[in-house]
């Protein structure tokens, strides 16, 4: 008798847990898109990472999604749109994702998004900015990164701030980002009476004596960089060693150099820098973004949260959130569930106020303002101290989030 | 900026007469039984530098075509060209500003022979062994992380000249241990095609150390700093600088060229490597044992040299090139684990250009990528365009080559030794 009480004993308890298995082995699983190999920009795509994957412990731990485990699928980029398209068809095809976040190089997103489309699957781009990808209106396409033109502007509204800046010359990666942002900054400074020579370059061009001496031969009274990846830093610290770097004159950097460790490393000769900043300074961050901000530097050591790396958190946040709410993984579910969405994120409140149910030339909007955050924060910081992070760098652009003036040393 | 009809027209003047000289010459030294090795580049360069009125001469005389055949018409080739150009965009940076035509010279002399040198190591190797070392960027990459980490990480402070020395010795090793282990069943015959097996495995090592130092370095760019600071200094003195002036990372000379420091320190030690590397081969038993094992397998073991010795010497040696590349130039450049793909491309055109097997011609080869690339990104009219076509500079340069000296420069016609088989 007591042999067989422990025999039932022991098949109720394999079945419960069985059954308690079963739960957990149910899994939703989400794409995340990053640059992790060159030519992409490994130092984003690092910290984009690890932002997604902190995003999937916290929503892991606070229930998961649907009552199943999320399960962030990392894909690397490398920066380049054929492996875009390639990698999108396997989160799709082979792992199963039913939406994906994450996405750095706006090539990668302008590639990515068709196969995204085509095959039913949401995507929330972070950090990609050609405008072509919320332009397209499609209708699985979604964004939270600035729009390029967006971007363009507070760089070249910044440099009509500065006296004394007649000439600027800018150096641009030939690429779905590079091309249109060099024409909307040109037309920008040319809009306010400067002269501007642009010069632009391949992705993964390490050497730029050659056109370093062509750019100082112009003699400018300021240079923008609009090159990502490591191209930032071998391009400012190779105009400082020729005399026409940031302690020479007005030089605004690549946004790589947000994360200041690896920037001061490269470019030691890089104070007095200005780079753009997507995002609020961190004493202006809403309570979920101070809250990534300290699990994010205790995860990766940094002392500043890089604001890609907020975007992608929120991108991988707000799909997780979309799908609760439309309580499906359906593809049409989630965007419904999206273009209604308001979702409280690391970067401040984000929603898309066009989509299907409002087209944005209702409210005079270019197309590129579809499935479009259209609250951005956008700001330029200037290093002012050599090794100072990027976090407590001040900020000198626009007024509304000014901390200091800039050093101007033309 | 547009060209002018007038150059478009000059252009097709020299490339036509030159597409002649370069058939017409060929046709009359073959018509007389004469040696024809070097009659489509003379004859080509010939017809583009002076048309009729020097092909003509050579037509009718057919000299024999010693190196001052071939080079005075290169020579005035470009300087016909440089004229047309002048004539043809006269408001060019190229043509109105001298000061900025010296800093490009320089930059690509300094470049060029970073890249020459670079490119001797794998010259080195396909001329031993018979194999083309896919793993040469790997190698260079290599050699600046071992670097950057026992100058920036491990030692910091160290002197830099310690980081390259381990660099060296590390990829000597490495190389030496790499070709003992899987080069070896080439020579043994155990391979049925030795040349796809140098290949593959060549590739399979560059995966391996590619990935091995992103999975234990990590993909973040590093840089280890600059290895020479120099003085803040004028001359002849401070206040009228005219003759060099220097900042903490540059040099100006003259008012006008420019240098920084990491370009100069990487040039003068390649340099003198260069010149060290040279008196191994020719002044010392071993480099003459590897010259003649280049020349000549079987010949070289009936005379007691162990082929297979140096073989590994060869990969060593040549991987190790690579490496002291990379150890000079991760003080210029922003380093990652893929940071060697570019350079062993580039590596690749040279040495083709320059003659596989030959050394002097991957060091001449080097340069002259590293000045048309100058020239093309300082010359080209459009802005957007010059340095988006850095790549397809040295590209031209090997095709023409290519179609008028099929052996390269300076190659000869059996450059390798027979696949590193006895």
């Amino acid at each position: 008798m007591k042999k067989t009480s422990f025999l039932a004993a022991t098949a109720v308890s394999v079945l419960a847990l069985s059954s308690a298995v079963f739960a957990a082995d149910c899994t939703i699983k989400l794409g995340g898109i990053a640059p992790l190999s060159a030519p992409g920009t490994v130092v984003g795509g690092e910290a984009m990472r690890d932002a997604m994957l902190i995003a999937e412990s916290d929503i892991n731990a606070a229930g998961g999604i649907l009552g199943c485990d999320l399960k962030v699928v990392i894909a690397d980029s490398e920066g380049l749109p054929e492996k875009a398209k390639a990698i999108m068809e396997k989160l799709i095809t082979q792992d199963g994702v039913v939406a994906v976040g994450g996405g750095y190089h706006s090539s990668v997103g302008v590639a990515a998004k068709d196969v995204a489309d085509a095959r039913q699957i949401p995507v929330v781009f972070a950090e990609t900015w050609n405008d072509t990808i919320t332009g397209d209106k499609q209708k699985y396409i979604f964004r939270i990164a600035p729009l390029s033109s967006w971007a363009s502007a507070t760089i070249w509204r910044h440099a009509l701030t500065i006296e004394g800046v007649n000439k600027v010359a800018i150096l641009t990666e030939n690429t779905d980002y590079g091309i249109p942002a060099a024409k909307e900054t040109t037309a920008g400074l040319e809009s306010g009476g400067k002269e501007v020579v642009t010069f632009s370059v391949d992705i993964g061009t390490q050497d730029y004596a050659g056109i370093i001496q062509r750019i100082k031969a112009e003699d400018p009274d300021m240079i923008i960089t609009l090159a990502t990846g490591e191209a930032g830093y071998n391009f400012t610290q190779q105009s400082a060693d020729a005399g026409i770097g940031p302690l020479d004159l007005v030089f605004h950097t690549g946004q790589v150099s947000l994360e200041s460790k690896a920037y001061w490393e490269n470019v030691p000769d890089g104070n007095l820098a200005f780079v753009q900043r997507i995002g609020l300074p961190e004493n202006g961050f809403s309570p979920k973004g101070k809250e990534f901000a300290t699990v994010y530097k205790a995860k990766t050591g940094k002392g500043a949260v890089e604001s890609y790396a907020m975007e992608a958190y929120d991108s991988i946040a707000i799909i997780a959130q979309a799908i609760n709410e439309a309580g499906s993984t359906d593809g049409d579910a989630i965007v419904a569930a999206l273009e209604g969405i308001e979702h409280e994120g690391t970067l401040g409140k984000i929603f898309f106020p066009y989509g299907t149910g409002k087209d944005p030339s209702a409210d005079g909007k270019p197309d590129s303002w579809w499935h479009q955050w259209p609250d951005v924060a956008l700001t330029v910081i200037q290093y002012q101290n050599e090794g100072e992070d990027s976090g407590s760098a001040t900020i000198v652009y626009p007024d509304v989030y000014k901390t200091g003036e800039p050093i101007i040393n033309n | 900026m547009e060209f002018s009809g007038f150059f478009w027209a000059a252009v097709f003047w020299m490339a036509g007469w030159g597409v002649i000289g370069s058939i017409a010459l060929k046709r009359r030294y073959l018509h007389r039984d004469l040696d024809t090795s070097n009659t489509s580049m003379v004859g080509a360069f010939t017809g583009a530098a002076a048309g009729p009125f020097a092909l003509i001469p050579l037509w009718i005389k057919t000299p024999r075509l010693t190196t001052r055949y071939i080079v005075l018409p290169v020579i005035a080739t470009v300087v016909v060209f440089g004229l047309f150009f002048a004539k043809g965009d006269p408001g060019n940076i190229c043509v109105t500003n001298g000061t900025f035509v010296a800093s490009q010279f320089v930059n690509g002399l300094v470049i060029g022979i970073i890249y020459g040198f670079m490119a001797l190591g794998l010259t080195l190797i396909f001329s031993i062994l018979g194999i083309v070392s896919f793993a040469h960027g790997e190698f260079y990459m290599i050699g600046g992380m071992i670097t950057y980490f026992i100058t920036s990480v491990w030692l910091p402070g160290i002197n830099p000249m310690i980081g390259v020395l381990g660099a060296c010795v590390a990829t000597f090793t490495l190389g030496a241990i790499f070709e003992r282990m899987f080069l070896t069943p080439m020579y043994e015959g155990k391979i049925d095609r030795p040349v796809e097996y140098g290949i593959l495995v060549t590739f399979g090592l560059a995966f391996t150390l590619q990935y091995f130092v992103q999975a234990t370095a990590g993909a973040n760019p590093v840089k280890a700093q600059r290895f020479l600071s120099f003085p803040r200094m004028g001359l002849p003195s401070s206040e009228d600088p005219w003759l060099m002036k220097t900042s903490r990372g540059s040099m100006e000379l003259f008012e006008s060229v420019t240098i920084s420091s990491p370009r100069l320190t990487a040039a003068l030690t390649c340099i003198f490597v260069l010149l060290a590397l040279l008196y191994l081969l020719h002044r010392t038993w071993t480099g003459k044992a590897l010259r003649a094992v280049s020349l000549d397998r079987e010949a070289a073991a009936i005379a007691g040299i162990n082929p297979d010795r140096m073989n590994m010497l060869a990969f060593a040696l040549g991987g190790m090139i690579a490496a002291l590349a990379g150890s000079l130039l991760v003080q210029a450049f922003s380093w990652l684990p893929q940071v060697g793909a570019i350079p062993a491309m580039r590596s690749f055109v040279i040495v083709v250009l320059g003659g596989l097997g030959s050394l002097p011609g991957a060091f001449f080869g080097g340069i002259i990528v590293g000045l048309v690339e100058a020239a093309g990104t300082g010359c080209v009219p459009d802005p957007q365009k010059a340095a988006s076509y850095i790549p397809a500079y040295g590209m031209i340069v090997l095709t023409l080559t290519l179609l008028l000296r099929p052996t390269g420069l300076l190659g000869r016609k059996y450059a390798s030794a027979t696949h590193g088989q006895n």
